[in-house]
């Protein structure tokens, strides 16, 4: 069996599917593919993917990752190539190889966040919003609850910026199963303290790293 | 653009990418090198509108035609219509995202009576004049309907400019071939609508004028000079060759018929009196197993879908079905593919069958006895006895089920209280049955769900000139049959017998209706099929607006020499037919299915010799 790693894009349409419908879609691009992909063995038997980070709806991606399984060996490049032949508008797959990192290894995610309304007066506030000692925001825990949390330690800013007359954001925050952190708690809350007819026009992870701020990939 | 303006909107709604196109197997092309666009609109929501077979079929087959561009639409949610109207984006089609009325035709496909204010809704979101009198007389937007219920297309006769009756695989491309032309010589839509008149299958209601008589009933039809008095259905005759897809647009999010299906045959041999289906898609005609397989294998490849279906009225009729099965079942063994039978009969379920079926871990197994006891089912001609039910329960649990779903109609013609209490007495000797069986699957108990609706007459059926059951009468059935049910392995499920009311006053209505249909949807009624937001009262209400009477046209005898609002089209299935039947039906006499004996109904004469060799 042979383990493959593949790095795909998530753009334009394709940003509308969700993370569930997500794995129903790869799986039937995968048997239009032709490849020989690993089936998961019981009752049930699927193509075996997994995703190593779940992206919110209506983010686009440049860096989305998914493991399989093929049970024999296939050219790289023609797995890419078969992939791609058999992918809807807006998903495409990058690069395919054998992975030697494990999805536990991931620590943090970029995103590029792009707003709407007057991006001089935006990015003041947003540049003062950032430099508050706290930015307290309630978070959902995985038991339902929810909970206080501090963003302010965890979001490093790594660039901010005007581009096509917008101002947009960069931002890496924690990511993986240890803590996981979705821009949009930040962005909301920038938005409801700030009241300056801001909103998010788009959010596109742009990296996903490893504890030691390496590309994951 | 119009797609920025969806974009904005969409991540405030439920599911939206029902809402932008882009699946795998969806048709994009470049407008420029279009002549003919057709927006396909199925009027309810995509979950439902994309597990509809015949919409892939035909936007499939017009998309092989390199410059015809057929797109798909569907209702909006109730969240997204109203983001659409606030921020003024009109009904788009899927693919290319453009208004669709722009579109060269606007085509509604009828499957059911209660989506008739939903087609309403979607042309006045489309920013189209809702009324065809109020459309303006350039050659553009012909707002066109297909489907079942367009075998009576009276009540919708305001709304549209063309019906077009029976099987649209050759006629939709005439209409549009005949459209292309004479856009090219500049001809006005009347002048088209005269032309396409003479298309057969094609009925342009504003050719045709209705008197009525005191009573109300129908008195005449009158054609337009040079006009057939009838017009006849189409039927694609060599059924083996017609054209299949094969490919299907692959929805993101999750539908209700969400598999690969291959038509197996069309029509139906079993002639149930009640059931429309059976006979306005006559004659009964079947794909050959080789191609059915050659299909299936193409779909699957195109797809990726994991699951496949052979769709027909009732697959297992197939005289070919043992072939087709051993010719696919190797493969979708192979390729992990769960094959799933649908519209299984009682009288011809096999372990085999069984098999296949619990490869898919669905719900439980659903039959349809229809009618509580012999008597009854013998008026209704369902021709299945409780001995073969009882075999099929066998089978069914010597196979591990514990709970099979029984499905029958309540205020059928001549039914009595005897036949509803029999409804619970045939569930009773299933539970009775299933512990009678020594190797019956063990640890659990048995569960039998009864599940009634309420029959709705339908024309160009036997049972047409029928009165439905008045909500009191369904009312006290409903309660015989709790007051019979005294095990608790025995459940009963019934619904509110409204929609089927103003199905039933639809389904049979003639021209008038149609204004209570546009009352109720000013009103504010559209989803009137989702229960949650059916408005009775106001159909109530629109209907004695308009001065007419809803029971007239549901609850009342019909006779025999009665003219009825359809009459003058031509489902190849013969008035004197229909009588015959219905006189039968009185006495409890059943007619043998097709295969067995010719019953004359009129379909042999239209297609030139037997259905049968």
């Amino acid at each position: 069996m042979n383990k493959i790693r593949a790095v795909f894009a998530k753009t334009g349409r394709a940003k509308y599917i969700s993370h569930l419908d997500l794995n129903r879609c790869m799986q039937r691009a995968f048997k239009r593919s032709g490849l020989p992909v690993w089936y998961t063995e019981g009752f049930n038997p699927h193509i075996y993917i997994t995703f190593a980070l779940p992206l919110s709806l209506g983010y686009e991606s440049g860096c989305e990752i998914m493991d399989f399984n093929l049970t024999e060996e296939v050219p790289e490049e023609r797995i890419l190539s078969a992939l791609n032949g058999a992918m809807p508008e807006g998903l495409r797959i990058l690069k395919v190889y054998t992975p030697s990192t494990k999805h536990t290894d991931i620590a943090f995610a970029e995103y590029e966040i792009v707003f709407s309304g007057e991006p001089e007066a935006v990015s003041k506030s947003f540049q003062s919003f950032m430099e508050s000692d706290r930015i307290s925001v309630m978070k959902k825990t995985k038991r339902g609850g929810v909970k206080e949390i501090d963003l302010k330690p965890d979001t490093e800013v790594i660039s901010l910026g005007i581009r096509n007359g917008s101002f947009t954001a960069v931002l890496r925050l924690p990511a993986g199963n240890e803590k996981n952190i979705n821009p949009s708690l930040l962005t909301d809350e920038f938005i409801g303290q700030t009241n300056i007819g801001a909103e998010v026009e788009s959010v596109r992870r742009t990296g996903i790293l490893s504890s030691s701020g390496e590309d994951f990939f | 653009m119009l797609r920025e303006k969806i974009e904005k909107l969409l991540l405030k709604v439920q599911k939206p990418a029902r809402y932008i196109g882009g699946e795998s197997g969806s048709i994009v092309k470049d407008r420029e090198n279009i002549s003919v666009r057709f927006a396909f609109c199925f009027p309810d929501t995509y979950d439902i509108g994309m597990s509809h077979l015949g919409m892939k079929i035909l936007y499939s087959l017009i998309n092989e035609r390199e410059d015809y561009w057929c797109e798909r639409v569907f209702a909006p949610g109730l969240d997204f219509e109203e983001l659409m109207r606030e921020n003024d984006i009109p009904l788009y089609a899927l693919e290319s995202l453009d208004p669709i009325k722009d579109f060269d035709f606007v085509g509604f496909t009828m499957q059911y009576e209660l989506s008739y204010t939903n087609v309403l809704n979607m042309l006045d979101l489309a920013g189209i004049p809702v009324l065809a009198k109020d459309r303006d007389d350039s050659l553009s937007c012909i707002v066109v309907a297909g489907g079942p219920c367009v075998c009576n297309p009276e009540p919708l006769a305001d709304f549209f400019d063309i019906f077009i009756l029976g099987e649209g695989e050759e006629v939709n491309l005439e209409l549009m071939d005949l459209y292309k032309e004479m856009k090219a010589q500049g001809a006005s839509k009347s002048a088209f609508l005269k032309a396409a008149a003479k298309i057969d299958g094609i009925y342009v209601p504003s050719l045709y004028s209705v008197s009525y008589n005191e009573d109300g009933t129908v008195q005449s039809v009158t054609a337009l000079d040079g006009l057939n008095k009838r017009v006849k259905k189409r039927i694609i005759k060599d059924f083996d060759s017609v054209y299949y897809p094969d490919n299907f647009v692959v929805p993101f999010t999750d539908i209700v018929h969400n598999r690969a299906s291959v038509e197996v045959l069309r029509g139906c041999i079993r002639g149930c009196r009640f059931c429309q289906a059976g006979f306005i898609y006559r004659p009964f005609r079947e794909k050959s197993a080789s191609n059915v397989c050659r299909q299936a294998v193409e779909l699957c490849s195109n797809t990726g879908y994991e699951e496949m279906s052979l769709a027909s009225l009732s697959t297992s009729d197939h005289s070919q079905i043992g072939d087709i099965l051993t010719g696919l079942i190797p493969y979708t063994e192979k390729e992990h593919i769960n094959l799933s039978l649908p519209s299984l009969r009682v009288d011809n379920f096999s372990k085999e069958l069984m098999d296949e079926i619990k490869k898919v871990r669905k719900s439980g197994l659903t039959f349809a006895p229809e009618a509580g006891t012999q008597r009854l089912r013998d008026v209704i001609n369902k021709n299945v006895t409780e001995e073969e039910l009882m075999r099929t329960c066998t089978t069914a649990f010597k196979g591990g089920y514990t709970g099979v779903k029984l499905y029958f109609m309540m205020g059928l013609p001549t039914e009595t209280d005897d036949d509803i209490r029999g409804i619970t007495e045939l569930a009773q000797r299933v539970v009775d049955l299933f512990y009678s069986l020594p190797d019956r699957p063990k640890g659990k108990g048995v569960q039998i769900s009864i599940s009634t609706a309420t029959f709705v007459p339908k024309p160009f059926t036997p049972f047409e000139f029928e009165p439905q059951a008045t909500r009191e009468e369904i009312m006290h059935k409903q309660q015989v049959l709790m007051d019979s049910i005294t095990s608790r392995k025995i459940k009963a499920s019934w619904h509110d017998p409204s929609t089927s009311i103003l199905e039933a006053v639809l389904a049979r209505g003639d021209r008038r209706v149609g204004q209570a249909v546009y009352r109720a949807w000013r009103k504010g009624c559209k989803f009137d099929s989702w229960s949650e937001h059916f408005k009775f009262d106001m159909w109530s209400e629109a209907f004695s607006e308009c001065g007419l009477d809803m029971a007239f046209y549901a609850s009342r005898r019909r006779s025999f020499d009665e003219i009825m609002p359809w009459d003058h089209l031509d489902y190849y299935v013969s008035k004197e037919f229909l009588v015959r039947e219905n006189k039968k039906a009185k006495n409890a006499e059943t007619t043998p299915h097709c295969r067995s004996k010719c019953s004359g109904c009129g379909v042999s004469r239209e297609i030139g010799g037997a259905c049968f060799e």
